[in-house]
């Protein structure tokens, strides 16, 4: 089957960077997300491996052939765009034929494989409808199907579901990835919605400004985020910047023990691992709003100076405005210089 | 006491109606007068002819004499020849011009646009001198050749080459606009997927390209032909004197010999022509209307 290589590939245009020497091996049958924010240049690098852009330096390899140069007609990739790009003026049986037809198959071989692919995204019996006809997730699976109905070594998608609502969206990434694993076809998947990735990916690649943050399982990445960018991504947290003497971070009377050497830090702790104590006194903070959600509560810290804090509670009625708490996270870490200087040991929160 | 609501949605609706029955009462009426109106005269004037002893009936013999008159077959020829060539020219030139202009992404082709827009600002008269000058007998082309020993082109000026050219160049401003805004629905994704599946540039022309700009270029070539039947100047002084276009032909029999009613007939089978294509060109802007 196949697997993907990308060595130090960079796109400029003009003045932008829009990826900037870049590198990620994507092994055999691997679903690998590309994660982050809006102009990280998720889709440039999807659209250098699909052909659509030409790296202004590096090396692309599919099966240890270099594609870098190959025009996308020639590439064994698929890529679903995000939106679904059908041909209007053709239906949803010609839409998936057309490549088989390009590639000159027997008709009867072309109509047993577009029936197989409708089958597989569950739209049997849709083949003689009008695209116009399809609902928006309709036509999304038709796209996909499309891909796929040629078996490309490398599946590409580009934020396939951004335009559809929460719930078909989570009911077609697990559609998805059912697909992709019955198919074991090598995917890259690029999305800015954190869960999406969270719940799809075999490997998370965190991009920020066209480079890798960081790459890893999602579970990883969750637990050990490698930089605060990364931290206050993925999940919810609380980053509060403060300074680290004498193996105490302090930020006005928040204090954690924790083992680094002296100077500025990040502190990273999330809702969850951030455990609250009622205080006899001022303590360290204040209780602005408790916000319950049923399976649990989340309650809104303000520290002395204002900066607001969110941690995550299981009783709702244990806690009011305005009462005085005290800190104690029990996961957390420490970032000096966009690197982390300290992991506590209990990071499983 | 239910009478009452239900009497009042009647209300509005005729109190709204009126207004606009007259909105569109205006262009109609406009239309009927300026366009039916003359045409229904026209036919009647054509066919509603007094006889010897100044007595009107009903006769073809008008159009008798059109289809049996070997110059005005040959009249009507040559439109329909010079209809059919500048059509295929225009398409040859303006379609690979508005595909460039809707996928080039330098800034050249700001300036390829305004290029083939320039002909529009260009009055035919003007147009018709240039050409003479260009490419007639003695003109630039000629005096080129010969000051390096060539021997003289043959001028398309006078033949009926020369309205082609003209009306060519005139009518590329309007086509490639045409095509350009058809272009303008096709998406570059639509496109990108194309290439993903394996189709070359041919491929995506002719699968993906072509049949969603079927439309404009229905209209492209109406708004020529409309265009060529109806043009005057640049087959007056570019053809030649025999056979001659409609236009010219039209003027000649009505100016020249003094023969209204003949004239109007010959109008009127050119009108029948462009009918055809004018319903064409409403077929179509229906069909994009209907969701
Ligand atoms: N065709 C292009 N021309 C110029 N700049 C571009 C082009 N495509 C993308 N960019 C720039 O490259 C950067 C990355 O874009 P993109 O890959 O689309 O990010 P993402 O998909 O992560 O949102 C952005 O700053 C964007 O403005
Ligand atoms: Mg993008």
């Amino acid at each position: 089957m196949a697997m993907l290589d990308i060595q130090g590939v960079t796109k400029k245009f003009s003045t932008t960077m829009a990826v900037d020497d870049f590198s990620l091996t994507v092994a055999d049958g691997e679903l690998v997300c590309l994660l982050g924010p809006s102009g990280s240049g998720k889709s440039t690098l999807l659209r250098m491996i699909g052909g659509f852009e030409t790296p202004s330096g590096g090396l692309i390899t599919i099966d240890g052939d270099d594609v870098t140069r190959v025009p996308p007609e020639r590439r064994p990739t698929g890529m679903v765009f995000q939106s679904h790009a059908l041909w209007t003026h053709m239906n949803v049986f010609n839409n998936l034929a057309f490549g088989l037809k390009l590639r000159h198959l027997p008709k009867a071989e072309i109509r047993q494989k577009v029936e197989a692919v409708l089958e597989l995204v569950g739209l049997s019996g849709y083949g003689s409808r009008a695209t116009t006809q399809l609902s928006g997730g309709q036509q999304q699976r038709v796209a996909l199907a499309r891909s796929l109905v040629l078996e490309p070594k490398i599946l590409l998608l580009d934020e396939p579901f951004a335009s559809l609502d929460q719930h078909l969206r989570e009911r077609l990434r697990e559609e998805v990835r059912d697909i992709q694993q019955r198919l074991k076809i090598t995917t890259l998947f690029v999305t800015h919605g954190q869960d999406e990735a969270l719940a799809l990916a075999d490997r998370i690649v965190v991009m920020r400004d066209g480079h890798t943050e960081q790459a890893d399982r999602p579970d990883v990445v969750y637990r050990e985020p490698a930089s605060p960018f990364v931290a206050g991504f993925i999940g919810s947290m609380n980053l509060v910047d403060g300074t680290i003497a004498n193996n105490v971070f302090t930020h006005t009377g928040f204090t954690v023990p924790l083992t680094a050497a002296d100077g500025q830090a990040t502190l990273a702790v999330r809702p969850e691992a951030l455990h609250i104590v009622p205080a006899s006194g001022v303590g360290m903070a204040k209780i602005h709003r408790v916000t319950d959600y049923g399976t649990h509560a989340i309650v809104d810290i303000d520290l002395p100076d204002g900066v607001r804090l969110k941690a995550m509670v299981g009783e709702a009625r244990a806690w009011t405005a305005g009462q005085a708490i005290n800190l104690k996270p029990r996961a957390f870490a420490a970032y000096r210089d966009n690197v982390a200087i300290f992991r506590s040991l209990d990071n499983h929160g | 006491m239910t009478a009452l609501p239900a009497n009042d949605i009647v209300g509005t609706k005729s109190s709204r109606r009126p207004t606009g029955l007259l909105l569109v009462a205006a262009p109609v009426l406009l239309v009927c007068w300026l366009i039916i109106w003359p045409i229904i005269s026209a036919i009647i004037r054509t066919v509603w002819l007094p006889d010897t002893a100044g007595e009107r009936r009903f006769s073809l013999e008008t159009y008798q004499f059109f289809f049996s008159d070997q110059y005005s077959i040959n009249n009507l020829m040559v439109t329909l020849w010079t209809t059919a060539v500048t059509a295929l020219i225009l398409l040859l030139i303006c379609l690979p011009i508005a595909l460039y202009l809707r996928f080039a992404t330098n800034r050249i082709a700001a300036y390829v646009q305004g290029l083939a827009i320039f002909p529009m600002f260009v009055p035919s008269i003007i147009l018709s001198y240039a050409f003479i000058r260009v490419l007639g007998p003695n003109g630039t082309v000629d005096l080129l050749l010969n000051a390096v020993h060539l021997p003289h082109i043959r001028s398309p000026y006078l033949t009926p080459w020369g309205p082609v050219l003209g009306l060519v160049w005139d009518n590329i401003p309007l086509t490639v606009l045409i095509l350009l805004s058809g272009l303008g629905n096709v998406s570059n994704q639509s496109i990108e997927a194309a290439r993903d599946v394996g189709a070359g540039r041919i491929a995506v022309l002719w699968h993906i390209i072509l049949p969603r700009i079927s439309n404009s270029l229905l209209v492209a070539v109406s708004f020529t032909v409309l265009g060529i039947f109806s043009a005057f100047t640049l087959p007056y002084v570019l053809g030649p004197a025999a056979p001659e276009m409609m236009g010219p032909f039209m003027q000649r029999t009505f100016r020249d010999l003094n023969d209204p009613t003949t004239a109007i007939t010959q109008a009127v089978i050119a009108f029948g022509f462009c009918i055809v294509f004018g319903l064409f060109y409403v077929y179509s802007v229906a069909k994009n209307r209907a969701p």
